[in-house]
């Protein structure tokens, strides 16, 4: 009996002083054998430090020039847009419009995924978003209206979850607002790739494929942390935008002080 | 699991010290980087709501006539990932608040900084700064 608690502890120990798990058994999956992707994660807007008490710190992130690819004539000037003063065109978020798809997933709050057998669904904690994308090897269809988050249609290669995703309105494509404001067009195709590195951590890649603007595709490395003890919150950016384009509106206590 | 735990305990002490910009919209659409606000007063009333916290300090001017200044902070959703509650900031406390001024002019500004009577530092706001060690305000 006293052997065996001895044995236990070893294997504890032996346990506890383990590299990180990089073993593709050890990721979770599906019933259909899928890995699982499912749980509420700190996505690319957080700077990555899973703890004993998820202290993930969300942090604004934007894309970076230099993974850009080299700009076609007249693309640099469609990107790179200088900022106007209008808070519509510099950035429409100030008004509660639409952060849109793909800066809805550098931003820095939480994203709740669901994956169901031919779905995966996208919860976005910031401005309650959301994406449905159908993995049962659908195409995009034809004649797309353009909107905010796109049309996407996923598929599986390998352990790999690919997203594909068009239809997209021209619009803000990240939060960089230093003096200029970055446009897609609406000739924008995302691809994201989910892939497991260890069970609470995942890789997404994002290429930009804009071809009225770049020469060629490029795209740049995200990760996401699973955080099994977070919920989404609630955001509703109409609640108390007090200041909106720097008009502020009086509050109940600053018109008593009058 | 366990191996979780090991990866866990490795980033004790790892508290993050980086640096949230803007969460909800440009900075610069709102409020004037040119004009920085410094004030003391005591805290009237705070509004733990999105897109960001707000909270109200009545600062008394030499005149006797008592301003009431509003400050916007970080959205509540990721002060609380960061360890910040509605707590933090309580009617009666009297505090140091630095900021930026609101484009309009008005008594409103942006409050990356936050410092109590006793000198306690508190990040609040959703603009550059670095979070202090007991940010959480315990």
């Amino acid at each position: 009996m006293r052997n065996r608690f001895v044995r236990l502890w070893l294997i504890l120990a032996a346990g506890a002083f383990a590299q990180p798990v990089s073993n593709r058994k050890a990721i979770p999956r599906a019933a259909d054998g899928k890995p699982d992707f499912s749980g509420v994660w700190a996505g690319p807007g957080f700077t990555h430090k899973v703890g004993p008490h998820d202290t993930d710190t969300p942090s604004v992130t934007n894309f970076d020039p230099n993974n850009f690819a080299p700009y076609k004539p007249g693309g640099e000037a469609l990107f790179l847009q200088k900022l106007t003063g209008d808070v519509n065109h510099d950035d429409p978020t100030a008004h509660c419009l639409p952060d849109g798809f793909p800066r809805e997933v550098l931003s820095p709050y939480a994203t709740e995924i669901l994956e169901q057998p031919g779905t995966v669904t996208f919860l976005y904690e910031y401005m309650h978003f959301f994406r449905v994308v159908a993995t049962d090897g659908r195409p995009h269809p034809k004649d797309l209206d353009l909107t905010f988050m796109g049309d996407s249609v996923g598929r599986w290669e390998g352990d790999t979850l690919v997203i594909d995703t068009i239809g997209l309105k021209p619009w803000p494509i990240d939060a960089f607002t230093t003096g200029l404001v970055r446009y897609h067009s609406d000739a924008l195709h995302v691809i994201e790739r989910f892939q497991y590195l260890d069970p609470t951590t995942v890789s997404l890649e994002m290429t930009i494929d804009d071809p009225k603007i770049f020469t060629r595709p490029w795209s740049q490395n995200f990760q996401m942390k699973l955080h099994p003890t977070w919920k989404l919150f609630e955001q509703i950016c109409e609640e108390n935008n007090r200041c909106e384009a720097g008009n502020c509106k009086p509050a109940d206590v600053q018109q008593k002080s009058k | 699991m366990k191996t979780k735990l090991a990866v866990w305990a490795a980033s004790l002490g790892l508290v993050a010290a980086a640096v949230p910009a803007f969460a909800h919209h440009a900075f610069s659409a709102e409020y004037d980087s040119t004009k920085p606000v410094k004030v003391k007063g005591v805290v009237s009333k705070l509004e733990w709501m999105n897109p960001h916290i707000w909270f109200y300090v009545d600062v008394a001017e030499e005149s006797g006539k008592v301003t009431t200044w509003g400050f916007s902070g970080g959205p509540p959703g990721m002060l609380m990932r960061r360890g910040i509650t509605k707590d933090v900031l309580k009617p009666g406390d009297v505090i140091i608040v630095e900021g930026f001024r609101a484009k309009d002019g008005s008594n409103n500004a942006s409050g990356g900084n936050v410092t109590f009577a006793d000198g306690r530092k508190v990040f609040a706001g959703a603009a550059e700064d670095v979070v202090p060690k007991g940010a959480n305000g315990k």
